[in-house]
């Protein structure tokens, strides 16, 4: 795999920057579909917001100035999308988050891409009554199994944070399951 | 007497709780091993949350990333090919001209004016504008902007006054050079 630093010299220069965006396309776009999908449920809207992340990438990759690692910053840019894509949803359709999220989990019941069961089923009505940084912090351990250092600069939560974030809603988790 | 009373006390106290022996030796194993029988027990939450996701879309996204990005700032257009169709192009745009133009005047041109505020507020509102405040101050000359425009509430004295009572709480902190007021 092509060095981070490389890539990112290769994206800023005009003649490298086209081959170099599909490297980093390849790379990041099943790790980024899968955390965006986690966020907005539905398959099509994942591949949207995916799509528009990667835009906004290309148009930003200039003005990224490698402070952090590459992969935080296009996660940065992916959560930031896929919220406002969410916000976007419930205010074109004049209903409240809330109201978005239980109906995005009922849509989930006849969505063609979602294979799960009952307890699956219940696990995504029992995320949709976390706060959205809890549910994100969730899902990047739990599912996406990544480590807290990179949620830290991911998500720009001190680590500490981050633990007792993914330890309360493990627990807020456990007793919806255990009481539904 | 008093020191002997507190050394007796201590003596006591000292003595009246007491810990199996060698258990500060094997806690560390103990809270270790207790952790994993924990994150074990875990398991009423599911090991996958049962998202699927159509064949081949990983393969046919990139394409469709590449054609939005790399593809369309690069695409270059050839002028060349279209200077047949100038002459031509230019002898529909005169007829369009003579044809319309005639009646322009009796056409309704509409303005900025005739927007309604509520359809321009809900633009606003609908479509993530990618401004942010830095570049929305250089877009927007403060010369032509009174603070009252983009207030809700129109400043005057005493919400100034208002405001400072309930936020402020040592006076100080305004650096008032009060040699200004004297």
């Amino acid at each position: 795999m092509i060095a981070e630093e490389t890539l990112i010299k290769e994206l800023k220069q005009k003649e490298s920057q086209a081959k170099a965006f599909e490297v980093l396309v390849n790379t990041y776009k099943e790790r980024l579909y899968w955390h965006i999908r986690r966020i907005v449920l539905d398959h099509d809207d994942a591949d949207d917001v995916l799509q528009n992340t990667f835009i906004k990438v290309y148009r930003n990759i200039e003005g990224f100035k490698g402070e952090s690692k590459l992969y935080s910053w296009l996660y940065r840019i992916a959560t930031n999308e896929s919220l406002t894509f969410l916000k976007q949803k419930s205010k074109k359709a004049g209903i409240s988050d809330e109201e978005l999220k239980n109906r995005m989990v009922e849509n989930l019941q006849s969505d063609v891409y979602f294979e799960g069961d009952e307890i699956q089923l219940k696990l995504q009505k029992a995320l949709a009554t976390l706060p959205d940084k809890q549910k994100l912090v969730f899902t990047m351990k739990y599912f996406q199994e990544m480590k807290y250092g990179d949620i830290s600069e991911a998500l720009e939560t001190s680590v500490g944070a981050l633990k007792a974030s993914y330890h309360l809603a493990v627990k807020k988790i456990e007793s919806y399951l255990k009481e539904n | 007497m008093f020191w002997s009373q507190i050394k007796d006390m201590k003596k006591d106290k000292e003595n009246s709780f007491n810990t199996p022996e060698g258990y500060f030796e094997n806690f560390h194993e103990r809270l270790m091993a207790r952790m994993e029988k924990e994150a074990q027990t875990e398991s009423v939450i599911p090991k996958s949350d049962g998202f699927a996701i159509p064949e081949g879309y990983l393969d046919r996204v990139t394409p469709k990333i590449m054609s939005k990005t790399v593809k369309e700032s690069g695409k270059v257009i050839q002028l060349k090919s279209y200077r047949k169709f100038y002459y031509s192009a230019a002898a529909a745009a005169a007829v369009f001209v003579l044809v319309f133009g005639i009646n322009w005047k009796s056409t309704p041109t509409v303005a900025f004016d005739d927007l309604a505020n509520a359809e321009i507020d809900a633009y606003f509102e609908s479509n993530e504008l990618d401004i942010n405040t830095y570049e929305l101050a250089e877009l927007v000359s403060l010369d032509n902007v009174e603070l009252n425009d983009v207030l809700e509430q129109d400043l005057n004295a005493e919400n100034i006054l208002e405001y400072l009572d309930e936020t402020i709480d040592d006076i100080d902190e305004l650096n008032i050079d009060y040699s200004d007021y004297e």
